[in-house]
Order: C-alpha cells, then structure tokens, then sequence
C-alpha cells in the first residue's frame, strides 16, 4: 500500500513538474471561427515546447525540403522573431477598414495576431521564442547560398 | 525514510511546481503595470493613416528603431539589399541630388525653393539642422497640406551609401540619435497622415 502510494506521489510529482515546465513555454494557440457558410470551427491549442522537440522526429528528408522552401524568407523570420523578443509587449499593427481587423502585437513574449471580418475571425498565438527557434532549425537546414 | 520525511513530498512537490510558475504569474504582473513608455531608452517610429471616408479605416503601425535597423539587413528582395535601396534616379535629368544635398548641408540656414502659384505653394527651407519641405496643393476641395522634416544628419545618413543607393539602416541608425520628432504629416480632405518619432510604444493619437 505505501509502495503504491509513493509511485502514485512520484507520478503525480511528474505530472505537475512536466505540466508545469510545458505551460512556462507556453502555448502555441490557433483559433479559427467562421459563421458563414457551413460555418468551421478549429480550435488547435498545443504546447510550444512539444515544436522544436518534436521537430528532431521529423525526417531529414522532409526537414532539407522545407529548409528549402523556406531559406528565402527563414532569416528574416528568424531576425524578427529575435529581435521582437526584446519587445514583450508591444502594438505593431492596427488596421481597421471598414469592417475588417487586423492587429499584430506582442504580449507576455507572445506574437499574437488577430483578424476579423464579417463571417470569419483568426485568431493566433505563438511564443517568439519558440518562432525563433523554429526558424533557427529550418535555417540549419538550407542548402547552402 | 520516516513518517516526518515521507509527508514532505507533496509539499516539495507543490514548491517546484510553484517555482516553475512563477515566471508566468510576473509577466502578467510586469504586463498590467507595463507603462506606455519604454523603460529602455527605445525609440519607436510610428505611422498613423486616418482616413475621413464613411468606412473610418485606419491603420497605426509602431516599429522600434533598433528592430528595423537589425531586420532590414535580412531583406534581399528587388531593389533592397543588405539595408541598402538602388535608387535609380539619384543623378535625374543631369540634376545630381548628392551636389545639392552637399550644398544645402554646407550653407546657412535659410530659405531655398519658393514657388508659390495658383495650385500649389512649395517652400523647401533650412533651419536648425533640420529640412523642411512644405506643400501646399490648392487644387483640392480642402486644401492638402504636407509637412515634411527631416534631420540634415538623417538625409546625410541616407546618402553615405554608394552611388545611386540609399543607406536605410544608416538612416535609422541617425534618426535613432534625435529626439521626439514629427517628420511628415499630410492632411487632405481624404486622408491625415502622420509619421513620427518617439519613446513610446504605442500610438497616441
């Protein structure tokens, strides 16, 4: 009974130790609400520090062809996801046009973006860190210049 | 192990777990607080595009200086590279903007172009470090007025480049080094226009 009870303690120790330390990384959020039409709905809420690890499962061959799609554009991502670092909390961008929203701005060392218009709103939510270092993956990568 | 020893898990449990969160409970703390100002000395520049029509649309766009200075280099595309815009027309029509530029910067502060007309009034002026160009444009229902100022050492920044090229990181870099400053405003009956330069990072209008 007390072995169970310590194995049951030690599991639960774990839980909250790895729940603690993926929620500190923070969450990587993509919400997508249409009232249109048929009306989707996708709602991914997954844990930013699953990304980078789960991109070392990934296979080489996928990852060099993605480094490749991706070379032209990955080192300005990656100095602006850097760079953005240092601004926390931050409004970048406020469009407002007629109906339509855009807004992009840093908050608690998240880049979050949010779009609205009549019948369809995005939201989206991703640590800077973890864009930084996604891009820093891809950039290993690419085929040399 | 003891009774005494066993019964300390939970609790070491619950400090790390509360060590390891408390990070996220500072930030939305430090967030809350967060003033308008930056701590750092930062400088931002901000657009703000208001438009009059019926559809209010406006956009507000607010970049830190050094995020610009140290992004811009990683663009390689058409006419910019590595911080740098080919521009071909810095000798236009056998005019050479670089000359002019030189002889503007060397002479005292003064009055250079006047025009004044039944369209328009144009002034382009020296004074204090600073360019002024000043339009007037008659012709709308509500007459336009654009205002521009820019510091003489942010235009000599933007010409240290190459031939036919200006230096935008260069530009940044000395438009970094003045103080609070509005360099264009444009007012028409359609649109207000305004490009500034301060320490807060957000816009207030």
């Amino acid at each position: 009974m007390v072995l169970l009870a310590k194995i049951a303690l030690g599991f639960g120790a774990t839980v909250v130790l790895a729940g603690a330390y993926t929620f500190r990384e923070g969450l990587i959020r993509v919400d997508v609400d249409e009232t249109r039409g048929q009306g989707h709905h996708v709602h991914v809420w997954a844990p930013a520090a699953i990304v980078p690890m789960a991109m070392h499962f990934v296979p080489r061959a996928q990852m060099l062809r993605a480094g490749e799609q991706s070379a032209k554009f990955m080192p300005l991502v990656h100095a602006v996801a850097k760079e953005l670092q240092k601004y926390p909390e931050a409004e970048l961008v406020e469009v407002h046009d007629g109906s339509q929203y855009v807004r992009v701005r840093t908050h608690n060392g998240n880049l979050l973006i949010d779009a609205e218009e009549p019948g369809q709103t995005v939201h989206v939510s991703c640590p800077l860190a973890t864009i930084d270092d996604v891009s820093r993956e891809l950039a290993a990568f690419a085929p040399a210049s | 192990m003891t009774h005494r020893t066993r019964n300390l898990f939970p609790v070491l449990a619950f400090l790390a777990a509360t060590f390891l969160f408390a990070p996220l409970g500072t930030e939305a703390q430090t967030s809350s607080a967060q003033s308008s100002t930056s701590a750092r000395g930062e400088r931002w520049l901000h657009v703000r595009v208001i438009s009059t029509n019926s559809k209010g649309e406006a956009v507000r766009v607010n970049v830190p200086l050094e995020l610009a200075e140290k992004v811009l280099p990683a663009i390689d595309h058409d006419r910019l590279h590595n911080g740098k815009v080919r521009v071909g027309c810095m000798d236009c029509d056998g005019v050479d903007v670089r000359t002019i530029f030189e002889a503007v910067r060397s002479s005292k502060d003064g009055e250079f172009v006047t025009v004044q007309s039944n369209d328009a009034d144009i002034s382009v002026m020296k004074k204090e470090g600073m360019l002024f160009v000043h339009v007037h444009d008659k012709n709308k229902p509500k007459h336009s007025q654009v205002e521009v100022k820019v510091p003489m050492k942010v235009v000599e920044a933007l010409l240290s480049g190459s031939k036919d090229e200006l230096d935008i990181v260069a530009g940044l870099h000395a438009l970094a080094g003045q103080g609070d400053v509005e360099l264009v405003s444009v007012k028409d009956d359609e649109n207000t226009i305004r490009v500034w330069l301060d320490s807060k990072n957000v816009t207030t209008d």
